[in-house]
């Protein structure tokens, strides 16, 4: 038996993602994902009105609103079978597409660079070398005198010991690997994005309604029609070239720049090459010519199209009642009662584990730039092997860790490019006087649908039985439970604990490197609970057993 | 800028309880009108979502569930050092939380000044839209102390 580690934040809260990891010789043997807080949002959907279920599971996630709303009115769209009228289709790709900007930009620099970055070595940088590199490598080159301004600011907050990211993270560890000088230059656009990301969120307030949750949604279109004025669009379109400028300009050569020098991470945190992709972006019809197409890899380099008849939740390994693996449709939501024991050896979790075709999946931005990079997706295409060629890595790269961080940033430009033809379209169907985003439908007495969606944290499909014109049962699977559920009947491990095999820990103490590959699938779980408290400080526990 | 009051509520509306903040803006904007500079926001669990609002506020006014070590339905006022400056290590962007949201806005050069109008919660844990009869017995209060913290601010409102 190996050395153990758990990663358990504990605060005065449950319902987080824990993490433990068996060691044996400086590398993790095996490896599980826990789930520590029962979601039973389903339950309470029963009995109501379909249409007012968006409402409810918007509010079960405080990242991922528009996204559950979205699917959810798809789902009744699809049980009712309502055709949405083109602009409503736009609109809502516009929404979904300022949320992949923003959603990925705060996730590089604000959850995932710093633990590649380095902050309190950007200290130490020379600010005129910094200013060098800055020209070779950015589209936004800076003076010597930003980076001493930016490096003052840095030193206040690191003395001050109060500002957390520059106090939590394992700075000196032997894992980091920039230079000063990159390391400073990536911490001035942490600042940089801070300020883009509060502006980028602003899109969504445009055609997204009351803000910021967004109320335009309604099933059969969207209701923001007095915003569909030129000026509102100019608005709109103002910021997305703002935050598309960034992307272009800063987030995708700072992946780049990053990426060199961690190029060891393109073997590393790589899963079993099993993939789910759902596609997004409707470019046509209710589902039609997606930007992302459907797709599934299991095991090759062959999409094959999606059977959602094939998707079921195991629930061996985790808090349930036991019974065989179902469909959604079938899907039950029946806690175990009492006391749960966290036993890895049996039941640990209260994500079900769900699978495809009897397999486990990842989803998320690798899965989707696998499927579209396979089924021959130009821009995806050109986009990757741009990036491969520039980190002189070859396509097995892709399978890993950075991979994965790589495609966020690939998917990012792919739909902000598209959005701008999204504009477009729009400012010329309002100009010629299609002002339709509504189409009136009728509620049918019996009725089954789903929603399927590709959100930026991967698949996302929300799945509705309607009877009596009240919601007799409904599911949803989301990407995180695809991600971090755990072990199945057959002891298949999930994604996430297989990517984790294998990984190299230098510092048992210190596992930098477990929280890289746990932070590249952009963890969507502790949301639920929201509360201050003054008295704790309490962090992480990493307990060494 | 500096006139603009923000009246934040935020919280989950379906985790009993810890829907308050909520419940209390939706009261607020249905019984009450407030002048262009007094903005109320649902900020529902945005957490770092809502730098853009909070970063945009002169003065701010937040209404919160606060684990205060006291009785539930206790409420409390916080401002200035009783906030707690921290921003925990992440490993979601949900525990980005709106603490969180606040330091980070040292970052942007501009900290609104904030009040945090808190309740001591009962039950945050149960899924469902209603508050327990604790604390549904104190939103009034609770709304009439955001109004008073508004007023102490600058700020006006009228009743519907």
């Amino acid at each position: 038996m190996g050395k153990k580690i758990i990663i358990d934040p504990i605060t005065r809260i449950e319902g987080h993602l824990r993490i433990e990891v068996e060691i044996e010789n400086g590398r993790v043997k095996d490896a599980w994902t826990s789930g520590q807080m029962f979601r039973g949002i389903e339950m309470m959907l029963k009995g109501r009105d379909p249409q007012d279920a968006h409402h409810f599971v918007q509010r079960s996630c405080g990242v991922c609103t528009y996204i559950h709303a979205l699917s959810s009115v798809r789902a009744v769209e699809d049980a009712c079978k309502i055709e949405i009228p083109e602009n409503a289709r736009i609109i809502r790709n516009l929404l979904h597409g300022a949320q992949y900007q923003h959603d990925h930009i705060v996730h590089f620099y604000h959850l995932h660079a710093l633990d590649w970055v380095d902050i309190v070595s950007g200290l130490s940088a020379d600010p005129v070398k910094t200013a060098k590199l800055s020209e070779n490598t950015s589209g936004r080159p800076q003076t010597a005198d930003y980076f001493r301004q930016v490096q003052a600011k840095l030193s206040t907050f690191v003395n001050s010991g109060q500002l957390g990211p520059f106090n939590n993270a394992y700075w000196g560890h032997s894992a980091y690997k920039l230079p000063p000088e990159a390391n400073l230059m990536a911490s001035a656009h942490y600042l940089e994005a801070l300020k883009l990301q509060a502006k980028a969120a602003r899109m969504h307030a445009i055609f997204g309604g009351k803000n910021p949750h967004p109320q335009s949604l309604v099933v059969g279109g969207v209701t923001c029609v007095g915003d569909l004025t030129p000026e509102r669009i100019d608005e709109f379109a103002g910021i997305w070239k703002e935050t598309k400028a960034f992307v272009d300009e800063v987030y995708i050569p700072d992946l780049l720049a990053v990426a060199s020098f961690y190029k060891d991470w393109a073997s590393i945190g790589g899963n079993n090459k099993t993939y789910l992709c759902y596609g997004e972006f409707p470019q046509q019809g209710i589902n039609d010519d997606l930007l992302y197409p459907a797709g599934t890899l299991m095991g090759d380099l062959k999409p094959v199209p999606v059977n959602t008849l094939k998707v079921t939740e195991d629930v061996t390994r985790a808090w349930y009642e036991r019974g065989d693996a179902k469909h959604p449709f079938e899907g039950e939501t029946k806690p175990i009662k009492g006391e749960v024991t966290y036993n890895t050896d049996d039941q640990y979790t209260w994500m079900k584990a769900p699978r495809y075709d009897g397999k486990s999946a990842e989803v998320g931005p690798l899965a989707r730039n696998l499927v579209a990079y396979t089924s021959g997706q130009k821009d995806v295409k050109t986009l990757v092997d741009h990036v491969l060629k520039t980190l002189g890595v070859g396509t097995e790269a892709l399978f890993s860790t950075l991979g994965r961080t790589a495609a966020r940033g690939i998917e990012t430009v792919v739909v902000g490019n598209a959005m701008g033809g999204w504009i477009d379209t729009l400012k010329s169907n309002i100009a010629s006087g299609d002002k339709k985003t509504y189409q009136p439908w009728t509620m049918p007495d019996k009725a089954r649908g789903f929603g399927l969606n590709d959100v930026p944290r991967g698949a996302l499909g929300h799945w509705i039985d309607i009877e009596g014109g009240k919601i007799k049962n409904y599911q949803y699977v989301v990407p995180s439970t695809w991600n971090f559920g755990p072990s199945d009947g057959k002891n298949q491990k999930g994604p996430v604990e297989n990517s984790l095999i294998g990984t190299p820990i230098a510092d048992p103490k210190q596992p930098l490197e477990i929280l890289r590959t746990v932070h590249s699938y952009d963890p969507c779980i502790a949301c639920a609970v929201h509360v201050i408290d003054p008295h704790t400080n309490e962090i992480y526990k990493v307990r060494v057993i | 800028m500096k006139n603009n009051i923000t009246i934040l509520g935020v919280g989950n509306t379906i985790y009993s309880d810890d829907g308050v903040g909520i419940r209390v803006v939706e009261r607020l904007e249905k019984e009450y009108d407030f002048p262009d500079n007094v903005l109320v926001v649902d900020g529902g669990i945005l957490g770092i979502n809502l730098l853009g609002i909070i970063s945009n506020a002169g003065q701010l006014i937040v209404v919160d569930t606060v684990l205060n070590y006291g009785q539930p339905g206790d409420i409390h006022r916080l401002e200035h050092d009783d906030i707690p400056n921290r921003i925990l290590a992440k490993n979601s962007l949900h525990q980005v939380d709106l603490i969180e949201a606040l330091t980070l806005c040292h970052a942007l050069d501009h900290v609104p000044q904030t009040t945090i109008i808190g309740i001591e919660p009962k039950d945050l844990t149960t899924l469902s839209e209603e508050l327990t009869p604790e604390i549904e017995a104190k939103v009034d209060e609770l709304i009439k102390k955001t109004l008073e913290e508004l007023v102490r601010l600058g700020g006006t409102y009228t009743i519907k």
